[in-house]
């Protein structure tokens, strides 16, 4: 059994693709965990009454803030811009993130999507989903039919 | 809506965070950018109200708490969660070339805005010399 073959001897090229191709493979991986997530983040809570969505927004102007609902979907636009007149290399320290993003969020059935409130409060959207009433379980009588 | 914030120059440092257990404090993010007048620093602090935010001066060290108060209505049930909710505490060294007096800050929605004006240059001074 030969001990060296051709194309399968050390090759220290392809050892280096390959090492260098596992470091980007944990690069995108690292990516895909770390920046892959949606924007912005979402906390759900529940009421007796209601579902509130919150999402944190610190510097977004209202104006520059949409809420839609279309078909059960719940569509929240923004951005975020920079101060006006400052050029980028007047920054020393930047690491607030800007720029525009979107989000939709499929809602429960039994929202009432007419009632849905938005709040903006200190930075923090605050959206009211407000519940269905849920009409109550209906006994259905089940009768002895006539054997054939 | 624009809320000036008092700056106080109180010797006791800042209150710890009542149970670190419970409540998770974050470093907000910050930018830091010059303008004519000197450095403006913004420091995301989304969830806290003017109220309770603190800023303090002491020597040259600016430090900065918000606590983050709940608008919540009583009986919200977490039931999905992607972010955490924290107080935000964060310092600052403050070069020589600012001007300690003259700080200004406010707080608009979850942003705090920090204006350091630079120190005027102090004039050059002659210095006589004394002969015996």
């Amino acid at each position: 059994m030969p001990i060296f073959r051709w194309g399968h001897a050390w090759d220290p090229v392809r050892d280096l693709e390959r090492e260098v191709d596992q470091l980007l493979a944990k690069v995108s991986l690292f990516q895909g965990i770390r920046f892959g997530r949606q924007y912005p983040p979402v906390n759900v809570y529940e009421r007796n009454d209601e579902f509130l969505l919150t999402a944190e927004l610190p510097g977004t102007r209202s104006e520059d803030l949409e809420v839609l609902i279309s078909a059960g979907v719940l569509t929240i636009k923004g951005k975020r811009i920079g101060p006006e007149g400052i050029s980028d290399d007047r920054y020393r320290r930047q690491e607030r993130p800007r720029g525009a993003w979107q989000r939709s969020i499929t809602l429960p059935d039994h929202i009432r999507e007419e009632l849905l409130e938005a709040e903006f409060t200190n930075g923090v959207l605050c959206i009211r989903l407000p519940k269905a009433s849920v009409t109550p379980p209906r006994q259905i009588p089940v009768i002895n039919g006539n054997p054939v | 809506m624009t809320n000036e914030i008092v700056l106080t120059n109180a010797s006791a440092p800042l209150p710890p965070p009542e149970n670190p257990a419970e409540q998770i404090v974050f470093t907000p993010p910050i930018d830091i950018f010059e303008t004519a007048e000197g450095l403006v620093l913004q420091a995301d602090l989304p969830g806290v109200a003017p109220d309770s935010l603190e800023l303090q001066i002491q020597d040259n060290k600016l430090s900065l708490y918000g606590r983050v108060t709940s608008t919540l209505p009583a009986e919200s049930r977490l039931i999905h969660q992607e972010y955490q909710v924290g107080h935000f505490l964060r310092s600052f060294i403050l070069s020589d070339e600012v001007d300690h007096e003259h700080i200004s800050a406010k707080l608009n929605q979850g942003v705090l805005e920090v204006v350091l004006p630079r120190l005027p240059k102090p004039e050059p001074r002659r210095i006589r010399i004394q002969t015996d």
